[in-house]
């Protein structure tokens, strides 16, 4: 077996495999496209390797492998970071959500009556505004 | 009542502490508030903003800052509302609640994060209304919620203090004076002579670092107008998790004046500091205050100014 065929079967297998996750529903949109470019990627450096030596050629890069690593690692770090953008996101909304959750929950009680207590209705001035 | 409950009554009653214990002078803090960015002589030219008749149109953009933030409305305790966060604090919350209602006469409000006691039950036979937040949030968490329903609710401010009971209720009215006093829009009631060497080396590396010359960043006896109401509740503040430099580097950022004034406190009867709880948790508080500082280096619109009465 040539490398050639060994990269090709790795990439379309990894490409199937993203694929097949996309189809299913398990990567959700903007995720689904970035993950669909990698698969389209891993597919053309597989079946081509001598993109790969191309490209070296192309940007001065005297040892061509070591370009897609360097480009990989390069990717893993962006998704990384956008990762951790979109976490911190989720938990501003978590986090508001939670408050809103609460503050509602008090309005319900309030409305129904139903939490002995209430120090608000002790304070008609407060009731004014 | 219980033991607690009475100590605390006559400790606040007696006003133990005398108030030039408290504080340092207001050349003293004046020196605290600007460290390393400007000279001594430019911060009391700063500080002449407080002064009636000082011309305006010799100020920089910074005093023009302040003194817009200058312009604030008197605070009425009774159109505040009381925030108390709480977290497993069933052994002190109804002493609290009780106290603030009858020194204060406002609305009280206990911001329940995910206890596990009794402190819902407690707190509402005290007479507090009471948030139960379904996850656990954190102290600044908690506090948000509070300023969020205060926000919801038309109150003209908000007044937050700790459930455990090292905040004397006697000694609230004397924020809300500091506050119509100096025209602040947050006044931190602050005990510097009781923090401890750790928290004394923290505090003036903090003072180093963000240029807000206050004597305690993590007091959480704290009353915001409704202004700070206004910018704490929005999305900005809901990544914090203190209310301590980040919330105090925002409200400084959008041109609000925060003043000190010195207040007794008793030392804290039950639990930790959720900030010096242990060293790897101080390292670990230092360490993301410190990235949050640097992050915010855009000193110049930075200004604090010391209340009246912490001078």
């Amino acid at each position: 077996m040539t490398s050639q065929i060994t990269s090709a079967i790795l990439g379309a297998a990894l490409a199937g495999a993203i694929l097949f996750l996309v189809r299913r529903d398990h990567l959700h949109g903007p995720y689904a496209v970035w993950w669909f470019g990698v698969a389209a990627a891993t597919f053309v450096l597989g079946v081509f390797p001598g993109v790969v030596v191309w490209l070296g050629h192309v940007s001065g890069i005297g040892y061509a492998p070591i370009l897609p690593i360097i480009i990989g690692l390069s990717l893993v770090l962006i998704r990384l970071l956008k990762l951790d953008i979109d976490r911190s996101k989720q938990e501003r909304q978590i986090r508001r959500l939670t408050q809103k959750l609460a503050i509602l929950e008090q309005e319900l009680d309030r409305c129904s009556g139903r939490p002995p207590g209430d120090a608000r209705s002790d304070d008609p001035d407060a009731d004014a505004t | 009542m219980d033991s607690f409950g009475r100590a605390l009554i006559a400790v606040s009653q007696a006003d133990a502490v005398p108030t030039k214990t408290c504080c340092c002078s207001a050349a003293t803090r004046l020196r605290a508030a600007w460290p390393h960015r400007a000279s001594f002589a430019a911060a009391c030219r700063r500080a002449r903003i407080d002064q009636p008749g000082s011309d305006p149109q010799n100020r920089d953009p910074l005093d023009a800052a302040a003194s817009v933030a200058s312009t604030t409305i008197p605070l009425r305790s009774a159109d505040c509302l009381a925030v108390i966060p709480a977290r497993d604090e069933a052994a002190t919350v109804a002493a609290v609640v009780a106290g603030v209602r009858a020194a204060l006469g406002c609305a009280v409000l206990v911001v329940d994060d995910a206890s596990t006691d009794a402190t819902v039950a407690v707190a509402r036979r005290a007479g507090a209304n009471v948030l139960t937040l379904p996850l656990g949030l954190g102290a600044w968490g908690a506090t948000q919620a509070g300023i969020r329903y205060a926000q919801r609710n038309g109150f003209a401010g908000v007044i937050t203090l700790d459930a455990d009971g090292q905040h004397l209720p006697d000694s609230l009215p004397k924020l809300f004076k500091a506050q119509a006093k100096d025209g602040a829009n947050v006044v931190i009631g602050t005990c510097v002579q009781r923090l401890s060497r750790a928290k004394r080396i923290a505090w003036q590396y903090l003072r180093m670092l963000t240029g807000l010359g206050l004597g305690d960043f993590t007091s959480g006896l704290r009353l915001y107008d409704g202004r700070a109401v206004e910018i704490l509740a929005g999305p900005t503040a809901s990544l914090l998790d203190y209310q301590d430099v980040g919330v105090l580097m925002l409200l400084a950022k959008n041109g609000l004046a925060i003043a000190e004034t010195p207040v007794p406190m008793l030392p804290r009867r039950e639990g930790h500091s959720r900030v010096f709880a242990s060293w790897p948790v101080v390292a670990r508080y230092m360490l993301h205050t410190t990235v949050l500082c640097v992050a915010q280096l855009d000193a110049g619109r930075r200004h604090t100014r010391a209340a009246g009465g912490a001078a």
